[in-house]
Formats: structure tokens, sequence, C-alpha cells
């Protein structure tokens, strides 16, 4: 696979620093994740505009614009069918959007000249249902893409998946399948296997909502220091808990819109809308 | 490309085509699709009985079926159907059996093994309460099966069962071993006959396409509704 | 029942000059086997490309798979065979069809053709099949991680389509395996042919039909064996 850099429109943002980690980067024995380099600081790493959806003639995303910037921590939240799904997959292009545009890290996701894949490789992405590859062993799942994808020699590629491994606590279990693991088990190696790219933002589509209850802790404790490291992030949950503790801003969707976005304070403080405070009050009941 | 080809030959030997040979293929397929479908569904039964010399027999008889070529049934079918008549009759001599009545026992007992394994799935479908429910209201074996299970299972099955009727209608055109003159029997003559083989074999291939490609259609759209209602 | 059994027909020397009847059922058993083997391969291939194409995000692609499953599913395989071996050879430009009659073993090419590209049809829908089954998911998780389409099948999808359809491929291998007796009708000397050679010869018609029946119940255990040890070997620890 060759490194073509992804064609970046846009002038004033610095070149990806760390899209493709350089072949002789090494293992990186601190923090799950390097902290965001201070020169961008502050700038927004995704850009939503005026982004609009449909299904046929059913319109599932309605003018959403928002933005995260280089090592916030955004989460998102509304009633399910609110289309907050949807909203993140379209951050890299899982979903096509037919209005608006989305910028990652100076790189526009509808563009006919961008090479997704490349765009893709340098967002990370955690899963509803985990999305192990069951063929393959633990290790195998933590380093195809990082072969396959970065061209990265196999033994680099296992260091790194096997250090990832050891940080989200399932060494023991390298050889093993997805399926002989636990949901929480799995959702740690799925994240394990996002981080090993080195990617510049992390997305999670509701990481905790198929996990037995007794193992979305588990799960959560990896993203709050995952979230401590500096990680940009945007997350689909429910887990109100843990946006109280880590999260920089609340956006709460209902029927394709953004109804709320708001400081963390301001947004657990004192709902403005009516729909948030609704939906609050029924999150929080029990 | 096709300059020197006669197409006129189809023309004229349509009354022929279709009066004996597709005539001969629709009553062979209906009927062994009949019959098929009677002794696959008792092959089932057999199959589920749980009675153990009947559940096994049933299972050699269908497996033993399905791991054979068509054509070599329908060879020995050919020359076994004569001596089985003649220990059925008591004759001391194999009895003539007509070609076609050969080709329906041979398509009747070959496709059953078929249609068994999938009313099979049909019967084992239909959930456990259904027969508890049934026998709760008093009902025998027999009145479970013909009142409650098989009349679902039947429906359930009916897209399938009619997909291998497709199957069914397309192996007949095998009897050509036999010579008889099924549908591809009466085109092949023809184009001995003319020395058209070209025209006749594009020809033939054309109307099988037609009728089972149709008749899929059909079925398909079918089974769209049967699950809607499911 | 007056028939009179002779086993010991399989000792005697077939009409042909050379063996027995007993090597000549073998030599009609190592044909039919040469031909399963050989459309298979031509099957497993186009029938993985078919397949495949009918479950990308391609309304050509799709157009294309489904044509080509319509247009073999939907005609005799006999009459797919005639047109193979008649049909083809008079449409071809006049060198090349005369030069295809001329072939040796023909009906051998012929039979491998035909059977190849119909049980493609067949494999064909099973491999959309099992790629259909996987959770929609797994396509997105690959292509979350920057693979191509290309490299998402071939390192995702199809590993797992083609674990979970086995059983059924199986059974298109054996079909496919019974099917190469249809080809009796071009020539080709394959087992059920022979076997109808020596009736017509000897007249033992139910020792030899025995004979090609049990043979073709050896292949079958044959087989359904390796399937198993295949699927012994390639099954996921913890798999589904």
């Amino acid at each position: 696979m060759t490194s073509t850099p992804i064609p970046g429109p846009s002038a004033d943002t610095p070149a990806p620093s760390s899209a493709a980690a350089p072949a002789d980067e090494g293992l990186r024995q601190g923090p799950l994740v390097s902290p965001p380099p201070a020169t961008a600081s502050g700038e927004a790493m995704i850009a939503i505009e005026a982004v609009s959806k449909w299904y046929g003639d059913f319109q599932v995303l309605t003018d959403c614009t928002t933005a995260v910037a280089r090592g916030e921590v955004v989460v998102v939240c509304g009633p399910s069918g609110s289309g907050k799904s949807t909203l993140i997959k379209c951050v890299n292009a899982l979903e096509p959007f037919q209005k608006g545009q989305i910028t990652v890290d100076g790189t526009r996701v509808k563009d006919r000249g961008t090479n997704l894949p490349k765009l893709r490789a340098r967002v990370g992405m955690v899963f509803q249902h985990f999305e192990l590859f069951p063929h393959l062993s633990i290790t195998d799942n933590l380093t195809i893409a990082q072969r396959k994808v970065l061209g990265r020699p196999g033994e680099e590629a296992r260091k790194r998946g096997l250090d990832l491994l050891e940080r989200v606590g399932l060494s023991a279990h390298a050889k093993k399948h997805p399926g002989q693991l636990s949901g929480g088990q799995q959702q740690r190696v799925a994240i394990a296997r996002a981080l090993a790219m080195n990617p510049v933002v992390m997305l999670f589509d509701e990481p905790t909502s198929a996990l037995d209850p007794e193992m979305v802790g588990e799960v959560l404790d990896v993203m709050v220091e995952l979230a401590r490291d500096g990680m940009t992030m945007m997350v689909v949950t429910h887990e109100m808990g843990f946006a109280r503790k880590v999260a920089d801003r609340v956006i709460f969707m209902d029927r394709g819109e953004i109804v709320e976005d708001a400081t963390k304070e301001a947004f657990f403080g004192q709902p403005r809308s009516e729909r948030a405070q609704q939906f609050l009050s029924k999150i929080l009941a029990h | 490309m096709f300059a020197h080809f006669d197409f006129s030959v189809i023309g004229a030997s349509l009354p022929y085509l279709f009066g004996q040979g597709m005539v001969f293929t629709v009553t062979l397929t209906a009927l062994a699709a009949t019959g098929g479908i009677v002794f696959g569904t008792a092959l089932a039964m057999m199959r589920l009985s749980g009675i153990p010399g009947v559940t096994h027999a049933a299972k050699v008889y269908v497996e033993l079926m399905r791991s054979l070529p068509l054509v070599l049934v329908i060879f020995w079918f050919y020359f076994l159907v004569p001596y089985i008549g003649a220990w059925a009759t008591g004759s001391a001599t194999p009895i003539q059996v007509g070609a076609f009545s050969s080709a329906l026992i041979t398509f009747t007992l070959f496709e059953a093994a078929y249609f068994a394994e999938i009313m099979r799935a049909g019967i084992q479908s239909i959930p456990k309460g259904q027969t508890a429910a049934a026998s709760a209201l008093g009902m025998s074996y027999a009145q479970t099966m013909r009142l409650v299970v098989l009349p679902q299972a039947f429906r359930n099955m009916l897209p399938l069962l009619l997909t291998q009727t497709i199957v069914l209608f397309q192996d007949t055109s095998l009897v050509y071993v036999l010579s008889l003159t099924d549908f591809l029997g009466a085109a092949s003559k023809v184009a001995q006959r003319d020395g058209r083989l070209v025209e006749m074999y594009l020809f033939a291939a054309l109307v099988y396409f037609a009728v089972c490609f149709t008749a899929s259609l059909l079925v398909r759209r079918l089974q769209t509704r049967v699950a809607i209602i499911r | 029942m007056n028939y009179t059994w002779n086993w010991g027909i399989f000792q005697e020397p077939s009409p042909e000059g050379v063996g027995t009847y007993a090597d000549m059922l073998l030599s009609g058993l190592s044909w039919t086997i040469a031909t399963a083997l050989a459309s298979w391969v031509i099957a497993f291939t186009l029938g993985s490309v078919i397949g495949v194409l009918r479950t990308l995000p391609s309304r050509a692609a799709n157009a294309v798979g489904t044509a080509y499953v319509e247009l073999f599913r939907n005609v005799p395989l006999l009459v797919q065979m005639f047109l193979w071996y008649f049909v083809l050879p008079e449409i071809l430009p006049a060198g090349l069809g005369t030069a295809v009659k001329q072939l040796p073993d023909a009906p051998f090419y012929t039979a491998v053709l035909c059977l190849g590209f119909f049980t493609a049809s067949r494999v064909a829908e099973q491999v959309r099949a099992g790629i259909q089954s996987l959770p929609r998911g797994q396509r997105m998780a690959g292509t979350a991680l920057g693979f191509t389409t290309a490299q998402t099948y071939r390192h995702v999808l199809l590993p797992n389509a083609y674990r979970i359809i086995l059983p059924p491929l199986t059974s298109e291998f054996l079909n496919n395996l019974k099917n190469t007796s249809v080809a009796l009708t071009i020539g080709l000397l394959e087992l059920t042919a022979r076997a109808r050679s020596m009736q017509e010869f000897s007249f033992q018609v139910f020792e030899a039909f025995t004979a090609a029946t049990l043979l073709y119940l050896v292949l079958n255990l044959v087989v359904v064996a390796g399937a198993t040890l295949l699927e012994r070997t390639v099954a996921v620890p913890g798999g589904r």
C-alpha cells in the first residue's frame, strides 16, 4: 500500500501529524495515546457543517452543525432513532450524507478527491457489537489492519498490538479467538484494535449498550483513561456517568436534529430544551 | 453470424414440439410432482415418527436417492420396473411397462426423496406447542398431523415445493436418455432429421428459460406474500 | 424374479479388447472424478466472483451477477450440455469451430466447461447468502479500519462466509459430482455411461448398475468425510 497523503483542502490546517505513524516510531511506553500536539490545540478536529441526510424520502439528519476540538471529549445522546448513530457514522463516511460537509483533521469527507480508506485509517471507531473478526485470533485482529492498511512490518504491528492489549488488561488472551472472550473483553480488544492504528480521533457508537450490565464498567474504565490521556473522542452513549466524569461537551439529538450543544456543566445543570429535560429525567430516574 | 442458419424450421415444427413434446413434459412434471409430494410427505412423517425401523428405512431411502445421479436412477428403474411388475402380478416373465409409466415411476420415486427433505424441515419448523395444543384438545396423532401440523408445514414450505417442481420440470429433460419424446426429445428429433441442431437447441433453451424464469418470479412473489402473512 | 445373476461377470474381459468389465467401470469412475474436480475449480472460482458481485454496493455489478444466476439456473443442464457441445462450435468463427470439434477428448472439455459454468450459478447463490448472513457491522468494521472494498472481502467477509457455507458447498460439490453423468449424452465415458455399456454388452444389467451405485455411494462417503475433516480444520475456536 502506498502512502499517498490525503488530499487536504484547506491551507490553514497543519499537515496531519499522526496520520499513519511512521515505521520508525517504535513502541510507546506511556499512556494509551500521545497527548495532542500543542500547536493544534483548540482547533476543530471534526467540523460538522449543516449536514442533512435522507433515506429515500425520509429525513434522518436535519441541518446538523457542531465541532469537536482537538483533545475534546464530546458525548452525543438522545432517544433511539434520534439519528445520533447515523451522525457519528457520517464522520468517517460509513454513511453517506446528501447535504453539508464534514471535515476531519483538515480533510473533507464528502469530496471526490478524498481517499476514504486513508481517512478512515486515521479515525478509530468502536461499534456497539464490537465487530471483531471472528475467524482471526486476538493478535491477528489487532494487527491485520496495521499490516494491510498502514503497511507496517509484521513484527512492529505485533508489538504495537500486544502493547495495547496489555494496556486494556488482556495480554493473557492474545492467542484466543473473539468467540472465546466475554462481551466486555471483546469490546476492550476492539478499542485496542482501533488505537493500534494511531488514530487522531476516536468514535464510539454506543460501545456499552450491547453489554451485560456487569461488563459495562470495565469498558468505561478504558474509555475514561483514554479521555484523560487527551484523545479526541466523540461518543454516542446513554452512560451519563461517563459524560459527567470526562465529557467536555454534551450534544443532545432528537428526530435528526441537534437540539442542544452545551458544556457538560450547562447541560447537566440546566438543559434549555424541554425535550432534553424530559430525556434526562427519564434516563436519570433509575 | 447466424446467416447460414434457418430458423424457419422452428415454425414448421411448432405443433410437434408443443402438441407432443411439451404436453409430455408438463404431464410428466405435474403427475410426478403430485406423486412425489404425497410420497415425500409420507417419507418425512416416517422419518420423524421415532419408530426405530420406520425412521431408519425412510432415512436410508432418502439418502440413497440423494446420493445417486438421476441418469443412473432412470436406467435402474427402466430395467427394474418390468421385473417388479412381474413379481407384483406373479407373472413369470418381465412385464412390459410403457416408457411413460416407467419415467413417471422413476421421477415420482426419485423426487420424493427431495420433497421429503423439504417437508421434514417444514414439519420441524412447526413449534412443539402446536402439537401439544392439539393433543390437549384431544386430537389423535393422525388428527394432529392432518388438521394442525401438515397444513401449516405445507404452507410454510409451498415456495420451496414449487421451486423443487421447477427443478423437476427441468430434470424431466433427462428422459432423453430413454429416447422419449418430451419437449427436448422432440426438439432433438427435429434437429437430427433436418440437420438443424443450432436452431433447435437454441430455441429449446429459450423456451425452457422463459417457462422456468417466469415460474420462479411467480414463486418469489408468492414467497414475499407468505412472508407477510406470517 | 427369474433373472440370472452372474457376479463373476466383472472378471470377464470386456468387448473392448483390453481389461475386464471391472476395469471398464473403474475407468469410468476416474473420468467421473476428473470431470467433477476440474469443473469444480471453475465453479468455485467463477461462482465466488458472481456471488461477490451480487453483494457489492453497485447496481451494475448486482445486475450482472443476477443475470448470470438466472440464465444458468433456468435452463436444464442437459440443454446447456447440448449448447456447449453442438451449438457453440457452430457459432464460433469457422476455423476455431472446426478446431474445437476436432479436439481430442472434446466431451471431457465440454463437460468440464458446462458443469463449471452451471455449478458456478449455484455456488454464487451460496456465496451471496453466506456474505449476506454476516452481521452488517463486519463490513463496516473493515471499512472503518481503512480497508478497501477488495481488502474487506479478502480479509473479513469471505473467510467468514466460506466457513458458514461449507455444508451447502459440500452438497453443491456432490450435486456437481452426480451431474457429471449428464455428460454421457455427449459421449463422455464416465461411470454411468460405462455401466450402461456393460449392460448392453453383457446383458447383466443389475450387476452393472449395482456396481455403479456402490461406487457412487463410496464417492459420496469419501466427499462427506473429507468435508467433515475440512470443517474441523477451519473451525474457529469459540466460533458461533
